[in-house]
């Protein structure tokens, strides 16, 4: 049976090799990428033989409890394609033991797998220092191998099986984009640690306290023998054992579970009503803003947007303080930069709907109804960010007279920018996430084409608004009548583009409605 | 012209015969009285759930006998033109090419008012390449389609206006609740909101989607998206409904309640294109249909015409190449324990 596991995860293995050579030429960057890893893990991990006890168990246990944690964590968070799902095995009659054993010992084929072991057969190599420390370091290098594979089986099942529901997998996707956010000042702080002055300290600290949870227990087992403490040594390594015995008996459990429980349903909420359907004209264009707020309110690729044009610009922001610019300065960058970031969300807005745009064209929208109403959502809330924003920024920065030129500035980036995206979802769409998948699944057509349609219409949204930037700009070095120009040429030119935006790029839809389907369809 | 689906032509000559009988002589969209007319030996022989019908030849007589007053000798077909007031649907010669494959090759077919008209096919033949030519939603390489008199892509204003559409695997706005979707079809197609809330009660009652309405379309079974797009298809009352597989993955029960909306539509003066696998529905409830293979109509006509003397399936199995039989699979038939 194991045999059969194995032929069959080999053979999986040999198929990827069967695509397209665009694809293959990532595999093999892939491959190359994660030995090469494993590879400078593996010189790093002999170099710390010659090194203190303490130094190298500070080093070892720290990466080694990431790397434990990343095999936990990674599939859960971004989901793993499954190919070897228990629930595949179902019908053939196997025993639940000896599918759960095979399917384990499959998963040891494989590239992680396979640097893991090569780094868990390195580690043995820095402990070989009395005897003790080498059988303790033996024995970890068999059990790393185990709680990363069985591990990263146990989360890939969970992430395939009880986060399977729409909501489930739009929200861990959100939960991982705020987690990597929240990150970010961390990233921040340890950026600020003095490294050559207090870096073994932190290190060590924190190894401290990584040593004796189940992810840095099994590195830190032969590091503590190594420095002669054996009762720690063997505790530590106690923990390491428990916790793979945890999980196998939790995989074991998970996959006998799996074989019997059909999907599990998502428990569907109920609304009442027709929701912003009943609160705008019954107009073309009305109907279509309810339905593009609607969207932005219940689908994750908008969520995604709407956490990200507030964060964006505050990395920015935090990024230039760090650099030494003085606060009241950034005071003036927030706001036309999430006018910027809101106007540059829906320069795809058409691919978002994948092929459900037939309803429009089947009944024939007109091109600048479809337009302004997507457009709808981004106005309701770009309007009040500069109107209540600006003055904030205004008295943060301590000079009202700034005010104009603020407001002329975010108003200019964002109705030109939306005018230009009218133009650019109708005309350059190009593949976007799915309705219904995980907003960071990005599909495999994307490539140096959305890249480039995402900078020009970046970039583009600026270049409109250079009039308004360049008064306020004289308005800043010389104050006077430089700052309501600003706001006069900022907005007048602002609604000219949308309103050219608009009646170009309704034109395009119209003339171009059944080519839009036809590659939404595509992807 | 090869493959000229001659529906109305083949059916104007028995029409006239058979109209002959017939005391009333009805306008062109008046709602038929099924049930008061006399039945000829030659109707359906078996009929559908609830409706008493028609027989086939006399719905579409109709429409011929109005037009032979106006314009006599005309009735071989070959002098008609897309005004022809009988007519809903006109295809002409329609194209389209994927690459070297001919997908649809110069299809044409026509389908008079008040007739529920079936495509059925093997599976790939162009089915739904056809139907998403005639509904706008697919350029065509050659070929011309008039609905009602107006053509779809050089007059969609008016030819979609006419038009109700349930397309194949194409996905809906499935953020939105049913009875959202409903409203927004509907708005979409020009009606005001009273207009919509009623009839999107009625559609919801019809259709059995009462308690669905407040759910997201993306949380509903297949059967029942099929059942909310069916029902956002018809909201704006066009007189031609054309459906894609409107039956696929409908349970039993909701495919007679379709059925039965179908033909009461369809006894009102409005028309039905659909392709469907199932043989025996179509044959159930077509008057008229066209068997299209490798992208050509094979045959095409009232439903007796095409079938002669066997099932509508027999027909089909014959002109799409025929069964292949299954030898050397006797091992199925001793059981491994």
């Amino acid at each position: 049976m194991v045999a059969q596991f194995l032929g069959l995860k080999l053979r999986l293995l040999a198929n990827i090799f069967r695509r397209s050579p665009i694809q293959l030429v990532g595999i093999i960057i892939g491959l190359v990428y994660g030995l090469g890893l494993a590879i400078v893990a593996v010189i790093g991990l002999i170099g710390l033989r010659f090194v203190d006890a303490p130094l190298a168990a500070s080093i070892t246990v720290t990466i080694g409890s990431v790397v434990v944690a990343a095999f936990l964590l990674v599939p859960l968070a971004f989901g793993v394609d499954d190919t070897l799902d228990p629930r595949a095995f179902s019908l053939f009659g196997v025993s639940t033991t000896r599918i759960a054993a095979g399917l384990a010992v499959a998963a040891l084929v494989g590239v992680p797998a396979l640097a893991i072991a090569v780094i868990a057969v390195a580690q043995v190599v820095t402990w070989t220092r009395n005897p003790l420390a080498t059988i303790l370091a033996l024995l970890g290098a068999m059990i790393i191998v185990v709680t990363c594979v069985l591990g990263a089986r146990v989360s890939t099942s969970i992430a395939a099986f009880l986060l399977a529901t729409r909501r489930a997998r739009e929200i861990t996707g959100l939960i991982a984009l705020i987690v990597v956010v929240s990150l970010s000042p961390l990233v921040v702080a340890l950026t600020a640690v003095n490294w050559q002055r207090d870096g073994l300290f932190v290190l060590s600290g924190v190894s401290d306290v990584a040593g004796w949870t189940p992810l840095g227990a099994v590195w830190s087992a032969p590091a503590e023998a190594a420095s002669g403490h054996i009762g720690l040594a063997l505790a530590k390594f106690a923990i390491a054992v428990v916790f793979a015995g945890a999980l196998w008996f939790a995989w074991r459990a998970l996959v006998g579970w799996m074989l019997v429980t059909p999907q599990r349903e998502a428990r569907t909420k109920r609304y009442s009503g027709l929701g912003w359907f009943a609160s705008v004209p019954a107009t073309q264009t009305g109907a279509i803003a309810a339905r593009s707020i609607t969207y932005w309110v219940r689908d994750a690729r908008y969520h995604t947007s709407l956490v990200a044009i507030p964060i964006a610009p505050l990395i920015f922001v935090v990024a230039l303080a760090v650099a030494g610019v003085p606060g009241s300065v950034l005071a003036l960058i927030p706001v036309p930069a999430m006018s910027l970031f809101l106007s540059w969300a829906i320069h795809n807005d058409v691919s978002y709907d994948h092929s459900a745009i037939w309803l429009h064209v089947a009944s024939n929208v007109s091109g600048r109804a479809d337009r302004l109403g997507r457009i709808v959502p981004a106005l309701i809330l770009g309007v009040p960010l500069i109107l209540i924003g600006s003055p904030v920024s205004a008295s943060i920065y301590g000079d009202p007279s700034v005010l104009p030129s603020m407001i002329g500035v975010s108003f200019s980036v964002l109705l030109a920018g939306l005018g230009l995206s009218s133009v650019i979802s109708a005309r350059f769409p190009y593949p976007a996430v799915r309705p219904g998948d995980s907003p960071f699944a990005q599909p495999q057509a994307s490539g140096t084409a959305a890249g480039l349609i995402q900078s020009v219409a970046f970039f583009a949204a600026i270049i409109l608004a250079l009039p308004a930037l360049g008064l306020a700009a004289l308005g800043l070095m010389y104050g006077g009548a430089w700052p309501t120009l600003s706001l006069l040429v900022g907005v007048g030119l602002g609604v000219v583009f949308l309103v050219l935006g608009v009646i170009w790029g309704g034109a395009i839809f119209n003339r171009r409605g059944p080519e839009l389907l036809a590659f939404t369809l595509r992807n | 012209m090869a493959s000229e689906a001659a529906a109305p032509e083949t059916a104007a000559p028995d029409a006239q015969a058979a109209g002959a009988g017939t005391p009333s002589s009805t306008p062109i969209r008046a709602p038929r009285k099924p049930i008061s007319l006399p039945r000829l030996p030659i109707s359906l022989p078996r009929l559908p759930v609830s409706l008493p019908r028609l027989p086939v030849k006399k719905r579409t007589a109709v429409v011929p006998r109005t037009e032979a007053a106006v314009a006599p000798g005309t009735v071989d077909g070959s002098a008609r033109e897309n005004a022809d007031p009988g007519i809903v649907l006109r295809v002409t010669d329609l194209v389209k090419r994927f690459g070297n494959t001919v997908a649809v090759d110069q299809v044409s077919l026509s389908v008079p008012a008040g007739t529920i008209f079936g495509i059925v096919g093997p599976n790939g033949a162009g089915k739904t390449t056809t139907l998403s030519m005639v509904t706008g939603l697919l350029r065509p390489d050659g070929g011309t389609v008039a609905v009602h008199g107006a053509d779809v892509w050089s007059d969609p204003v008016v030819a979609k206006r006419n038009m109700g559409v349930l397309p194949d695997r194409l996905r809906l706005f499935d953020r939105l609740t049913g009875g959202q979707l409903l409203y927004y079809s509907g708005i979409l197609r020009g009606l005001d909101a009273a207009t919509v809330r009623a009839r999107s009660h009625d559609l919801a009652l019809a259709f059995g989607l009462e308690d669905a309405l407040g759910r997201l379309v993306a949380d509903y079974s297949a059967g029942m998206t099929k059942k909310i797009a069916l029902a956002s298809a018809m909201i704006h009352s066009p007189r031609l409904l054309v459906l894609d597989e409107p039956f696929e993955s409908v349970d039993p029960v909701s495919a007679a309640n379709v059925t039965e909306i179908l033909q009461k539509y369809v006894a009102a003066g409005g028309t039905v294109v659909l392709s469907s696998h199932s043989m025996d529905l179509i044959q159930r409830i077509c008057d008229l249909v066209a068997i299209v293979v490798s992208g050509r109509v094979l045959a095409a006509g009232t439903m007796e015409d095409v079938r002669g003397a066997g099932s509508l399936e027999e027909r089909f199995v014959e002109l799409a190449g025929g069964r292949k039989t299954a030898e050397g699979m006797e091992w199925l038939h001793s059981f491994s324990d």
